[in-house]
């Protein structure tokens, strides 16, 4: 008894750009301050930032053993992270002892109370490879991608997730949810949590209040890097059509599992490996392969559109897709008609 | 008080293509064993009310989940038609309702449920109603004592289900009585 999705007016989305992502964590900041302050979220981001190669947050969420959907977009039964070896499980400090200890001879220094196993960002700045020869990494910024066939909204046995006719922002219906996590089995991106306190189901809702204002979503407000556009998909003037469906150089992540995200990623160039002479060679820091498990095989178009419009750049000549990546006029990033508000000049 | 019901139940799994969705259906199409075998169920008139005792075999009792994101408590419910077409294995249908009470071990009292088909039970709270657990030699003992259930007085059936936690059991992944259980 498959639910009938209703398909939206319009889709409003997020394009990210990993060549700007610095790993700064204002967006997750940003996020959880508005929106996560709760004990029983405690452990949730829903905007968090990954470093890759790495396991990701929570822990794995790029196997997809632990997806609710085959790669072929098929459902499978997915895997509910727990908080030891998922999430990892909100540090408390000895704050009370340090400061007490401050006049002391000897000093209390400030760390976590009990054993830390794991939590966001544990293997941050690892990556992978071999200093200086291919050692790399990159940042992914990951929210919920309010997808056009939502896994979580197909999974509920109670109807309480919805998305929405006028945007196609996916909303939870906190007073319908009885609990039960059938969504964050289900949502191969886990981005949905269980508030352990409320015992409910809660998720990123794309900023809903200040989309309603025509204002973008935190995360993508408070970026210092610019690397955030927010528009609708039908709008031909917008940041999101020019990027995803003009110069197909943004693409949702793990397309593979047919859910149609609407939260899109322009993939990351990278230097030079070099040779055992310390030479560049002509291959990329990060693979292409790794990329491609990660975004699909438009990831190779996608990156030779990038070189080719910065090397027009580089000889002096004009790129319309550099222009906008730069965000050289930040209030473009931004385009959320009619009832635009974002008035930055 | 003598028992108007007193016997040992045989469970089933509560069918997983009928679930709600497309997720559960698929994902736990193999749950078609209960993992829950039978339950003790015993139904005594009080007065104007009723109590109700069920009891099954639970080796691994799930009393808590604070502050864990992948565990489930066991539970169990008991449930009565408010129409005599009312449907037993949907939980009801619309204009054709069960109502009843549901005890979760992470909880002192039982809540009020309302159901009129798979996905719609309302909980609320149980004026009156309690429900005393125990837990020994690997048994759960749940004893509903309600002051007054109209449903079950009328149409004298009910029907019950048992979630095992440990196994990650819950909504729809259950066992429950293969039917209505009548009494004179």
């Amino acid at each position: 008894m498959k639910y009938e999705v209703p398909r939206p007016e319009r889709q409003v989305a997020m394009v990210l750009d990993l060549n700007k992502c610095l790993g700064c964590q204002t967006c997750t900041i940003a996020c959880k301050k508005l929106w996560n302050t709760d004990t029983g979220t405690d452990y949730a981001y829903w905007n968090n930032v990954e470093t890759l190669p790495g396991k990701g947050y929570p822990a794995a969420v790029h196997d997809p053993a632990t997806a609710g959907r085959t790669t072929g977009g098929e459902v499978k039964r997915g895997v509910l992270p727990n908080l030891d070896e998922g999430y990892g499980r909100a540090w408390t400090f000895n704050h009370r002892q340090s400061l007490a200890s401050a006049g002391a001879e000897e000093k209390i220094w400030i760390k976590p109370a009990g054993q830390v196993k794991w939590g966001p960002n544990f293997d941050e700045d690892q990556g992978t490879g071999t200093y200086p020869k291919d050692n790399h990494y990159f940042y992914l910024p990951r929210l919920c991608n309010h997808c056009t066939h939502p896994a979580c909204l197909d999974a509920c046995p109670r109807a309480a997730i919805d998305k929405r006719r006028e945007d196609g922002i996916v909303l939870v219906d906190q007073d319908r949810c009885h609990g039960y996590r059938f969504c964050v089995e289900a949502c191969p991106y886990k981005k949905v949590y269980y508030d352990h306190v409320r015992q409910v189901s809660a998720k990123c809702i794309f900023c809903l209040p200040r989309i309603e204002e025509g204002v973008a979503p935190a995360c993508a407000r408070q970026c210092p890097g610019r690397l955030r556009f927010v528009g609708f998909r039908d709008d031909r003037e917008g940041p999101i059509w020019k990027l995803v469906d003009h110069w197909k150089v943004a693409m949702p992540l793990h397309p593979e599992y047919g859910l149609g995200p609407n939260v899109f990623y322009v993939p990351p160039l990278s230097p030079p490996k070099l040779d055992a002479a310390g030479r560049p060679t002509a291959e990329p820091r990060i693979p292409t392969a790794y990329l491609e498990s990660l975004f699909g095989a438009a990831v190779h178009p996608a990156l030779e559109t990038l070189r080719a419009e910065r090397a027009k750049r580089r000889r002096g000549e004009p790129s319309e897709l550099m222009h906008l990546l730069v965000a050289f006029e930040w209030h473009k990033n931004f385009r959320l008609e009619p009832r635009q508000r974002e008035v930055l000049s | 008080m003598t028992a108007v019901m007193k016997r040992t139940v045989n469970l089933m799994s509560a069918p997983p293509t009928m679930q709600p969705g497309g997720y559960v259906p698929v994902a736990y199409a193999d749950r078609v064993s209960p993992l829950t075998g039978a339950v003790e169920i015993a139904v005594e008139p009080m007065g104007q009310g009723w109590r109700v005792t069920l009891s099954w075999e639970c080796p691994e009792p799930v009393r808590d989940i604070a502050t864990e994101t992948d565990r489930f408590v066991d539970a169990c419910a008991i449930f009565a038609p408010t129409d005599p077409e009312s449907p037993w294995v949907t939980m009801g249908a619309p204009g054709q309702a069960v109502r009843g009470y549901l005890w979760r071990a992470d909880r002192g009292e039982p809540w009020q449920v309302h159901a009129e088909g798979l996905g719609t039970m309302q909980r609320a709270v149980a004026v009156g109603a309690q429900a005393n657990a125990s837990w020994d030699s690997g048994r759960w003992r749940v004893v509903f004592t309600v002051p007054d259930w109209p449903a079950l007085t009328s149409q004298r059936r009910l029907a019950c289900a048992v979630w095992r936690g440990a196994a990650k059991e819950r909504a729809g992944l259950k066992a429950v009585s293969p039917g209505w259980l009548e009494f004179a």
